[in-house]
């Protein structure tokens, strides 16, 4: 199953390339370096690039059904509520939901229970590089958020006082 | 970390004492200046920063954390809270730096003893008169005063005074916003959101020092598209959410970054979640889009999430609906479909508000695939092919982008009012309207905007006559005629108007007029302005009908979250499907209910006005046996017989790809080449050559904003939103303050 595997997500992969831009969807392709039995063949084949990936997702003893579960790697933006920007320069990987099993209610004692193993999980790493690396060893299809540039304006005390050729259209009450 | 970036999306002047500092000579003409860039050192390492800068932004830029209260990154500077002391070299006190400006050469300590000391004094102050609320704070746990007085402030205070702590009446602002004022530090950041993005004047501050309050000045809720903003900047607990009111802490939610659907804009925002249930929803910073607002309707219509849901599968047997299986309702379909007799045409697909992407695409295909053309949308006038076509891209979207409306310098709005189809979009315009000498004229229903515009008429003659230059000279037609990026924007309700081919009409000879402005590779000033979610997505993917397929009388017709569909405009003996997640009123007209899952449940793609696709995520799972909206199609499609060549997510964007590329390039914007828009519009003007004009008036089309789609139908928060503020009554609040009143006057 893994070479078969391995080639439709190849393929599956390649199909993708034009995808690639700002944000990108990835096929995990941890297979991809198991060294195929070296064939003989008269065909030129473009050699594959060498992907140094290790096969993770082969000795980890993850369960293989995590294979099927998007992650998304993102830069978590600043909580609105506060001004500190903590936390926000970390690169996040997470699962998305389990539809349906995600969470429910119990009914013994009203908290929430989960069928989803990785509900919980969150990794943090310093770069989206760290990120997509160690998805792709996983061999987990991940999309990738590109991170939002901020744009604020330089500005000045002095703007609240400065001169408006035409009509004021605002009193600064403070 | 912050950049900050030269090229200034928002048209400020520079300061002009920064100036007469630097170069000692007196200038008005002052934006040339812009560009040079200062070095100074913070800490010890030398950074660059453009000239203008708030010191502030200067240690940012450095990686230095300051403290702060009242500097808010999209406000005005106030500089009262001087809890952003640093030192500088030379200077004999600490120097707020959000109030200096940056000075070449300059030495700054972010870190040193007499900063330390600096803003623990300033701690010691503004704790004197705050109460120890925070165990009953729904601002504890994300407090900036609670975490920064536990860093920088002291352990101990030295004020005891015998009175007591100052205390306030609290403000009534309306059912969102809860008030208590005793815990207000004074930062004036919510007055200064109110009077500059909101456009709310009355808000402000009376008293001073220590008798400051802030307060309408006379009794008045704040009557605000954006007043939940004011709870996010809020520094302490003095504002908080009312719905949201000891809910929940911070700390227990899991949020999950998504994009709100509830108007066109597609404002990013954040889900937080706590078990099965949304808890609250947070805007999401993303300049590009919202920057950092999000408007009321999208932030507190999560709780209609909780009522009136399709949790399962319902058939309509004699005139009750009794729950099913999901094989027994998707074969109910297929018989219904069979034993309707309808075929190709006759089978009809009608696209709601906030119907996803993916879901749209399914529903194309499988109807295509059913042989069938006959795919309208969710409005007036919906089952004929739209005026504008949907050939050229730029015909039908926000083409100057909505961060680029702060570039227009004079613009002309027709049939829209987008302080309620879009109003974070709105807010931008009135940043604009305030700094730039910007000119508006409007042409529609007169509409309070936030920002003063020049009447033109109110109907599509009143267009054709601004086109044809025969207007009387005003302020506006100077600005236009001079304009270097002018902007038209066009309301979605154009399109649903009967004279939506003369105005279609009219326009396109405009843009002819002045395309060496108005249409150029820099700028396309051309823009329509939809109100919808799924409408941008819908004209990208084709969901319009042929005009064959716009004759034909359906039997059989499958409402995707059509909620606002004329009942009378279904035939009696069509078999009707209708799939969503409330059960509004395209479900009170369905032989069959699909559960589907509302935006918070699913991770979709979705289409904002100016064409920029963005991926939203799921929160929670969807509840009961409902499913993902594409999921269901794609089952359906099975059980018809015509299966949809897709089985996952990946392959749908595979397909949606091969449709439009555009669709899966995520979170950017393409520009049309404005020889294709030039060639789009040219097309109208063939199309709708000779249209006649009846001239009946242009209507705002939504008369209530907190009530436009199911989930802010089912919302009690927007109800109550709507008493308020739409009606103008009294929801019970304030009642003893007025009856107070009345005895005195
Ligand atoms: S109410 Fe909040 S935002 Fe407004 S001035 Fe007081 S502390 Fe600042
Ligand atoms: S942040 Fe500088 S004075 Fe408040």
């Amino acid at each position: 199953m893994s070479l078969l595997r391995a080639c439709v997500q190849a393929t599956a992969a390649c199909k993708r390339a034009p995808l690639q831009c700002v944000s990108t969807f990835g096929r995990g392709m941890a297979n991809d370096s198991i060294p195929a039995p070296k064939k003989e063949s008269s065909e030129i084949v473009a050699p594959e690039p060498v992907r140094e990936v290790l096969v993770a997702d082969a000795i980890s003893g993850a369960p293989s059904q995590l294979r099927h579960r998007p992650v998304r790697i993102y830069q978590p933006t600043r909580n609105t509520m506060q001004s500190g920007p903590g936390k926000s320069e970390r690169w996040r990987l997470d699962f998305d939901i389990l539809p349906g099993g995600s969470r429910w209610e119990n009914p013994l004692m009203g908290y929430a229970s989960s069928a989803d193993y990785m509900q919980g999980t969150r990794l943090s790493f310093r770069s989206k590089e760290d990120a997509i690396h160690f998805a792709e060893k996983q061999g987990w299809d991940y999309f990738v958020q590109p991170e939002a540039t901020k744009r604020i304006p330089p500005k000045n005390y002095s703007e609240n006082f400065v001169y408006k050729p035409h009509k004021l259209r605002i009193m600064r009450t403070k | 970390m912050l950049r900050i970036v030269s090229s200034v999306s928002r048209p400020s002047s520079t300061g002009i004492l920064g100036k007469v500092a630097n170069t000692g000579r007196r200038s008005l003409a002052s934006s040339s200046a812009r560009n040079a860039d200062i070095t100074l050192t913070v800490d010890g390492k030398e950074v660059t920063v453009p000239q203008g800068s708030a010191l502030i932004q200067a240690c940012e830029a450095a990686g230095a954390t300051i403290p702060r209260f009242c500097y808010h990154d999209r406000l005005a500077i106030a500089g009262n809270c001087r809890m952003c002391l640093v030192e500088v070299e030379r200077s004999p006190k600490p120097v707020a730096s959000c109030a200096m400006p940056a000075m070449p050469g300059a030495k700054v300590f972010t870190n040193s003893p007499l900063v330390h000391e600096a803003r623990e004094g300033v701690m010691e102050f503004l704790l004197a008169n705050h109460p120890l609320d925070c165990p009953i704070c729904d601002q504890g746990g994300e407090c900036d005063l609670q975490d920064q007085s536990m860093r920088y402030g002291s352990d101990r205070s030295r004020f005891h005074e015998i009175t007591g702590k100052r205390a306030v009446e609290n403000k009534d602002l309306g059912p969102l916003v809860k008030t208590s004022m005793t815990r207000c530090i004074q930062c004036t950041r919510c007055v200064r959101f109110a009077n500059e993005v909101a456009g709310v004047e009355e808000l402000g501050t009376t008293g001073r020092g220590n008798d400051m309050q802030i307060g309408t000045y006379v009794e008045k809720t704040m009557d605000s598209e954006l007043s939940g903003n004011i709870v996010d900047l809020c520094p302490v607990g003095a504002l908080t959410s009312k719905p949201y009111a000891y809910n929940a802490r911070p700390w227990e939610l899991k949020s999950t970054e998504s994009v709100d659907p509830l108007d066109a804009v597609g404002s990013n925002i954040r889900i937080d979640s706590r078990g099965v249930q949304v808890m609250r929803i947070q805007p999401k910073t993303n300049d590009d889009v919202n920057e950092e607002w999000i408007s009321d309707k999208t932030r507190y219509a999560y709780d209609g999430l909780k009522f009136q849901r399709l949790t399962t599968p319902l058939v309509k047997q004699g005139d009750r609906f009794v729950a099913a299986t999901w094989e027994d309702a998707l074969t109910a379909i297929a018989d219904g479909l069979a034993a309707s007799g309808a075929s190709s045409n006759e089978i009809q697909a009608i696209a709601g508000h906030l119907a996803d992407t993916e879901s749209l695409v399914a529903l194309k295909d499988l109807a295509n695939r059913l042989n069938s053309d006959n795919l309208i949308l969710d409005q007036t006038n919906g089952h004929l092919p739209p005026v504008h076509g949907v050939d050229v891209r730029s015909n039908y979207l926000f083409n100057a982008t909505i961060p680029s409306v702060e570039e227009a310098d004079a613009i002309l709005l027709v049939g829209t009012n987008p302080r309620h189809e879009a109003a974070v979009l709105n807010s931008r315009i009135r940043k604009s309207w305030l700094h730039t000498p910007l000119e508006i004229g409007f042409i529609g229903e007169r509409a309070d905007t936030t920002y003063g515009y020049e009447f033109l008429g109110a109907d599509a003659n009143a267009l054709e006559t601004f086109v044809s230059g025969k207007v009387a000279d005003s302020a506006f037609l100077r600005k236009w005629k001079a304009a270097k990026k002018p902007l038209v924007i066009v309301g979605s309700a154009i399109s649903e108007h009967p004279d939506a081919a003369g105005v279609y009409n009219a326009l396109s000879k405009l843009v002819e007029q002045e395309k060496s402005r108005l249409v150029t590779p820099e700028w396309n000033g051309f823009s329509v302005l939809q109100r919808v979610a799924s409408r941008a997505a819908a004209y990208d993917i084709g969901f319009t009908p042929s005009r064959a397929a716009s004759q034909t009388k359906p039997k059989f017709i499958y409402l995707l979250n059509a909620d606002e569909v004329d009942p009378k405009s279904i035939p009696s003996d069509a078999f009707v499907v209708y799939q969503g997640h409330h059960g509004d009123l395209g479900a009170q007209l369905a032989d069959v209910c699909l559960p589907g899952s509302a935006y918070t449940e699913k991770g979709t793609t979705w289409v904002n006005t100016e064409g920029r696709a963005q991926l939203g995520r799921a929160a929670v799972s969807p509840p009961g046996a409902s499913r993902e909206d594409w999921k269901i199609i794609r089952a359906l499609s099975e059980v018809v017989g015509a299966p949809l060549p897709y089985s996952d997510a990946l392959e749908l964007r595979d397909r949606m790809w091969e449709i439009s590329p555009s669709l899966v390039r995520y979170d950017v914007t393409e520009k049309t080449s404005s020889g294709i828009a030039l060639a789009g519009i040219n097309a109208i003007r063939e199309r709708t050559a000779g249209a006649k004009i009846g001239g009946a008036a242009f209507k705002k089309p939504i008369t209530n904003f907190y009530q436009t789609d199911p989930i802010s139908r089912a919302s009690v928060t927007m109800a109550q939103c709507t008493r308020a503020f739409t009606k103008g009554e009294n929801y019970g609040f304030s009642e003893s303050s007025q009856t107070e009143q009345a005895a005195f006057a």
